[in-house]
């Protein structure tokens, strides 16, 4: 049985949380044990305090552990709701990784064996990329798309996140597929402003249609365009300086587009919304 | 009225799936009642926001969804469940949920964490919240679609076929849900099951081949089949629809002969004559 008390200053201290450490600890060993000292602090507790803190307590007890990826992406920063968001994008699931991976893989076995073959891979590049971005928002692949719909969240900020998210899981895929190719290792790079220019144009597109559609007029002109060139063995045409610098604008001005449009332009996610 | 569409039209292709459909819908649930392909999942998709007509007026809330703005306030405030809801098989039943709250703008991760468990209780989720969607069983998964519609407690729920595929517990379990919704906002839902429109709705609209048949209250429904339903030791060729009953006895829809014994009339058998007669004049009451 305990025969001191906690005399009142350091009650009050205790109750708005402004004592040291140690006077804390001692308080609370002692309140443990001493109904009187319970008795005494309790009309010195601020309620709502009190509450926001077991609040708190339940919330961290009771929410589930994130899962591993997004806990990968919170202490690379990211936010928690953000991160939530990029671990429901479909494209990110390991199947369809593994079968960009796939399809990469046997490109580059076949660039090896003809010179003609490794053109076409450069053009084929962007395009792992690009599908990414549309099957995404594709209605087949992800499977809260009617939800998503009729949710509020803005479909510019939801487009950017998958956008980014996609973007930086298959550039890797398709860059380490570039290294494995025969010659010159500027090969492995030189589809890179290509890429960033064609999602950026097909992200300007999102106003105007659905993401799939926007996808497939960018990658068709993009096919043909570069196929002929690329066969015809002008990769500078589409993979030289003067061309990367085109690449660079064409990605810059796409950016700078959507940044100036964030707050008015209204993106087609679904077929009317 | 919260839900006021007018001469909606909306078109696939060559198939008309809406044609000049009229609906009003306030506090209370109302349901739309009609066979396959007849258009009530396109106009539950046009009041989610999903999709525009192709002509007509549609306004939500007070306000007009074919206006961006708007239509964001509107979503703000509204829950829908689709047909085919799909899930993230991979999240369990709070991750899901949680990630739904964050599309719907909720913000504040503490507040939204104790809005996922308020749902999460109201739809007797709690035993299962951390266990993957893809351990859940069909009824268990409608929950969780119930579940994410009802987040922010909304003021307008748009709920498509949402007892099919449960057995008739759990049919009953989310009749007293949905009902519980309908006291404090306006629940419009979509239902092959006269049962369900009888036990749950406050008016029903009877849809077939995207044109409204009728509107009004399920008593009214009945109503119109009140004297032409007989019961009968054989089955009557002048009846719509005749079928045999538990206790022998054939139950006939349709014009009765002279004579017939007459039986009160169901929600059912007004819906079969109103199927059977798709020439007869469109009611609004």
């Amino acid at each position: 049985m305990t025969v001191w008390h906690l005399d009142p200053e350091a009650i009050r201290r205790y109750a708005r949380g402004a004592a040291p450490p140690g006077l804390a600890a001692s308080a609370e060993a002692h309140l443990m044990r001493c109904a009187t000292c319970r008795d005494a602090i309790a009309s010195h507790v601020d309620t709502r305090r009190v509450e926001a803190i077991w609040h708190e307590v339940v919330d961290r007890v009771d929410a589930p552990r994130p899962s591993w990826p997004e806990r990968m992406l919170a202490r690379l920063g990211v936010g928690e709701a953000t991160a939530r968001l990029v671990a429901a994008t479909p494209t990110l699931r390991g199947p369809w990784l593994l079968g960009i991976a796939g399809v990469l893989a046997l490109a580059v076995w076949a660039a090896q064996v003809d010179e003609r073959l490794l053109r076409m891979l450069l053009v084929a590049a962007p395009l792992g990329p690009l599908a990414g971005v549309a099957v995404a928002f594709a209605g087949g692949l992800d499977p809260t798309r009617e939800i998503g719909l009729a949710a509020p969240y803005p479909g510019l900020r939801l487009l950017l996140i998958r956008t980014a998210a996609v973007l930086a899981v298959t550039v890797p895929i398709v860059a380490a597929a570039g290294l494995a190719l025969p010659g010159s290792h500027w090969l492995a790079a030189a589809w890179l402003l290509p890429t960033a220019a064609l999602t950026c144009t097909a992200l300007a597109l999102m106003a105007r249609m659905t993401p799939v559609v926007a996808v497939a007029v960018v990658a068709a002109a993009w096919v043909l365009v570069a196929t002929p060139t690329a066969m015809a063995g002008h990769l500078d045409l589409a993979f030289g300086v003067g061309a990367q610098i085109f690449w660079l604008a064409v990605a810059v001005g796409g950016g700078l587009w959507l940044a100036v449009t964030r707050n008015t332009v209204t993106i087609k996610l679904g077929r009317s919304a | 009225m919260t839900v006021r569409v007018r001469s909606a039209t909306k078109s696939f292709g060559r198939t008309t799936a809406l044609d000049g459909v009229d609906l009003d819908a306030g506090q209370g649930v109302t349901g739309l009642l009609g066979p396959n392909g007849a258009g009530k999942t396109t106009l539950l998709r046009i009041i989610a926001t999903v999709l525009a007509p192709d002509r007509g007026a549609v306004s939500l809330l007070g306000r007009d969804p074919a206006r961006p703005d708007d239509r964001t306030r509107i979503r703000e405030r509204l829950g829908y469940l689709p047909q085919d809801a799909g899930f993230h098989r991979g999240f369990t039943v709070f991750e899901f949920i949680d990630y739904v709250a964050i599309l719907k703008q909720m913000t504040d991760r503490r507040a939204r964490h104790d809005e996922v468990r308020r749902v999460i209780t109201l739809t007797g989720l709690a035993s299962v919240s951390a266990k993957r969607i893809r351990a859940l069983s069909g009824g268990m998964r409608r929950r969780v679609g119930l579940a994410q519609a009802l987040l922010g407690d909304p003021d307008l729920l748009v709920l498509d076929e949402p007892t099919v595929g449960l057995d008739p517990e759990q049919r009953l379990r989310f009749r007293e849900m949905i009902s519980r919704a309908g006291e404090g906002c306006t629940v419009v839902l979509s239902s092959h099951q006269t049962e369900d429109i009888a036990a749950l709705c406050t008016r029903v609209a009877v849809f077939h081949q995207g044109r409204v048949r009728f509107t009004g209250t399920p008593n009214e429904l009945t109503a119109r089949a009140a004297g032409r339903v007989w019961a009968d030791a054989q089955r009557s060729a002048a009846a719509l629809a005749a079928w045999r009953t538990g206790d022998g006895v054939y139950r006939n829809v349709g014009d009765p002969p002279p004579g017939a014994e007459l039986v009160p009339p169901t929600l059912e058998d007004a819906y079969l004559l109103l199927m059977g007669e798709p020439d007869l004049e469109v009611t609004h009451s």
